[in-house]
C-alpha cells in the first residue's frame, strides 16, 4: 500500500513532467488551474494516476477545492484508495 | 524590430488544412469561404483615426496576417509567404454610416440593441487568401440608448482558431493603451507548435503516426455507425447564405446558467453542458419537422495552446473529438451529459486527441478538398450535424480598445450551406452569449422559435 507521502511524490512528478510540463519549482501548494490545468488536462492527469495507482476516481469528485493543488489531489486519490 | 526575413515562410499546421478544405467546400458548393468572425460592442469614445493605425502598425509587425497561403512545391505542404506579403496594412477596415445599416432583428440582445445585420453578410464573403488578402474590420456606430460602436473582424478560419482570436484582440486592447508596447507577436515556424510536438513525443516514426491517423480514422467511422442528420440536409449546391442571432444572458440568468453547467458537467468540462443543451434545442426543431428518429455527430474542437503563458496567436492549434448521440439520448438532459462524458473519457483514453493531431497531420500533403470528402463520404453526404464551441471567457484581458470600453463580444463562426447550423457559447462581462449562425433557407421563423425556447429553457433561464 502507498503511503500518503509516496502518492503526493508520484502525483507531483507527473503533473511536472507529463501535463503542466514544468520545473521543480512547481510545488506542491502551487495552484494547478492557475498554471495551466484545462478540462484535457485534468482528465490525462487522471489517467496517469490511475495507471499508476490502479485507481480511476469518479469524475463527479473533482471540484475546485480537490483540484486546487497536489496536496489537495492527493488527499482525494489517497482517501479513495483507502476506500477501495 | 519584427525578426521576419523576407524569405521566411511558415507553414500551415494540420488543423489549418482542415479549415482549407472547409474553405474549398464552402467555395465549391456555396460559393462563399470559409471565415470567422468575432464581435465587439465597444461604449462611446472609439477613436477609429487610432484604430487604423494601430491596424498599420500591428500588421507592419505581423506579415503573417497580410501574407498569401500557397503551396510551394506541388506536394509540399501550404504555407505562409512571408515573403510575398501585401504592402501594409493589408488589413481592410471598413467604417460605415448609422443610416446605411440594417439590423438583424431577431437577435436577442437587449441591452445594446440588435447586430448590424452586414456582420452577418460579411460571412458569406471570400476573403483572397492566395494573395494575402485574410483580415477585414468592419465599423458601425451605434446610436440609440447605449451609443457606442460595433466592431466585428472577420478573418480567414485558418489565420486564427477562436482563442488566438482572443489573444489578438488582447493584443490590441494592450498595444491601444500602452503606445511602448511591441507590435510583433511570437510566432513557431514549426508545423503545429505543441500539437505536433505532442504526436512527436507519442510516436517518433512516421509508421507510428500513420497508425495513429488510422486509428482515428476507424474511430470516425465508428462515430458514424448510425448515419447522421442536419438542419440543412445532405450535401446540396446552395449558395451560403448564414445570418446569426445572439441570446445573451445576463445578471442571474447567466449566473445560474453557468452554475448549472458546472454543477452538471464538471466544473472544467461545462463545455458538455453546453453541447448538450444545442443537441436539445437541434432535437426540437427535429421534433417540429415530425424527425423522430435522429442520429446526432457533432465535432468538438479540443484547444491544444499551452495555457498559463504567452501561446501562439496565429494559425489553429485544435484536435477534434466527435460525438454520436441518437434521439432517445436526447430525451433527458441529465442523461444525455452523462452519455457525452462517457464518450469524451472513453476518447481521451484511447489517445484520440493526439490521434487526431496525427489524422490532421498527414492531409497537409493532400489536396484541399480531402477532408471534406472523407467526411462526407463517410457521413452519408453530411459533414456533421452541426457546429459547436464553447470559448469560456471571452478575451479577459481586454478591456478597452481605443478609447472605448469594451461592453460585450462574442465568436460567429461561419458554417457551410449543409450542415447550416452551428451553436457557440462564450462569456464576457458577467454575461452568457449563445451565438446561432445558420443557412438563411435552411430554417423558418418557427424553427428558430423552437430552437431557442429550448435553448432558454434547458439554461434555466427563468
Amino acid at each position: 500500500m502507498v503511503t500518503k507521502e509516496e502518492l503526493e511524490e508520484r502525483i507531483l512528478a507527473i503533473v511536472r513532467e507529463d501535463i503542466l510540463k514544468v520545473d521543480e519549482s512547481f510545488t506542491p501548494q502551487a495552484n494547478l488551474i492557475e498554471a495551466g490545468l484545462d478540462s484535457l488536462a485534468l482528465t490525462q492527469l487522471m489517467l496517469a494516476i490511475e495507471e499508476s495507482t490502479g485507481l480511476w476516481v469518479d469524475e463527479s469528485l473533482l471540484t475546485e477545492e480537490t483540484v486546487a493543488n497536489v496536496i489537495t489531489l492527493t488527499a482525494l486519490v489517497y482517501a479513495e484508495l483507502q476506500q477501495h | 524590430m519584427p525578426n521576419y526575413s523576407n524569405t521566411d515562410v511558415v507553414p500551415l499546421t494540420g488543423a489549418d488544412c482542415f479549415l482549407r478544405a472547409i474553405d474549398s467546400e464552402a467555395r465549391r458548393s456555396g460559393q462563399a469561404g470559409h471565415l470567422s468572425q468575432l464581435v465587439l460592442r465597444l461604449g462611446p469614445a472609439f477613436d477609429v483615426d487610432r484604430f487604423r493605425r494601430l491596424i498599420e502598425e500591428v500588421s507592419r509587425a505581423n506579415p503573417i496576417v497580410r501574407s498569401p497561403i500557397r503551396r510551394q512545391a506541388v506536394v509540399g505542404p501550404p504555407v505562409y509567404r512571408l515573403d510575398r506579403a501585401v504592402p501594409p496594412p493589408g488589413v481592410s477596415i471598413n467604417l460605415h454610416s448609422l443610416a446605411a445599416v440594417v439590423a438583424a432583428n431577431d437577435s436577442e440582445a437587449p441591452a445594446l440593441g440588435a447586430i448590424p445585420d452586414l456582420f452577418c453578410r460579411r460571412l458569406n464573403d471570400r476573403l483572397d487568401a492566395t494573395h494575402g488578402r485574410l483580415l477585414c474590420f468592419d465599423l458601425v456606430p451605434r446610436g440609440g440608448v447605449h451609443p457606442g460602436t460595433d466592431l466585428a473582424m472577420t478573418w480567414q478560419h485558418m489565420l486564427f482558431d477562436g482563442s488566438g482570436s482572443e489573444l489578438f484582440v488582447e493584443h490590441l486592447a494592450a498595444c491601444s493603451s500602452d503606445p511602448s508596447r511591441g507590435r510583433e507577436l511570437p510566432i513557431n515556424r514549426a508545423a503545429g507548435g505543441k500539437s505536433s510536438s505532442a504526436v512527436a513525443e507519442l510516436a517518433a516514426t512516421a509508421g507510428e503516426r500513420g497508425q495513429m491517423a488510422q486509428a482515428w480514422n476507424t474511430y470516425m467511422h465508428g462515430v458514424a455507425a448510425k448515419r447522421p442528420t442536419s438542419l440543412a440536409g445532405p450535401l446540396r449546391q446552395a449558395q451560403q447564405d448564414l445570418r446569426y442571432d445572439q441570446v445573451r444572458l445576463e445578471g442571474s440568468d447567466a449566473v445560474n446558467a453557468i452554475d448549472r453547467a458546472k454543477k452538471m458537467a464538471g466544473f472544467l468540462t461545462p463545455m458538455l453542458f453546453f453541447l448538450a443543451v444545442s443537441l436539445r434545442a437541434h432535437q426540437a426543431v427535429a421534433d417540429l419537422r415530425g424527425r423522430s428518429s435522429t442520429s446526432w455527430i457533432v465535432p468538438l474542437p479540443v484547444d491544444l495552446r499551452p495555457k498559463g503563458g504567452q501561446g501562439e496567436v496565429f494559425r489553429t492549434h485544435v484536435s477534434l473529438l466527435w460525438f454520436q448521440v441518437t434521439t432517445d439520448e436526447t430525451r433527458d438532459l441529465a442523461g444525455l451529459i452523462e452519455v457525452l462524458k462517457v464518450q469524451r473519457l472513453s476518447a481521451i483514453r484511447a489517445k484520440l486527441v493526439e490521434a487526431g493531431v496525427a489524422a490532421l497531420d498527414f492531409a497537409r500533403y493532400a489536396p484541399a478538398r480531402l477532408y471534406s470528402h472523407m467526411a462526407r463520404r463517410t457521413f452519408g453526404g453530411e459533414l456533421g450535424s452541426f457546429f459547436f464551441a464553447y470559448t469560456g471567457e471571452f478575451a479577459p484581458a481586454a478591456e478597452s480598445l481605443c478609447g472605448a470600453t469594451i461592453l460585450d463580444a462574442f465568436h460567429a463562426p461561419s458554417v457551410p450551406a449543409s450542415p447550416g447550423s452551428a451553436l457557440v457559447f462564450s462569456r464576457r462581462g458577467g454575461g452568457l452569449s449563445a451565438v446561432h449562425v445558420y443557412q438563411r433557407d435552411s430554417v423558418d421563423p418557427a424553427d428558430l422559435g423552437v430552437l431557442r425556447e429550448q435553448l432558454r429553457r434547458d439554461l434555466g433561464v427563468q
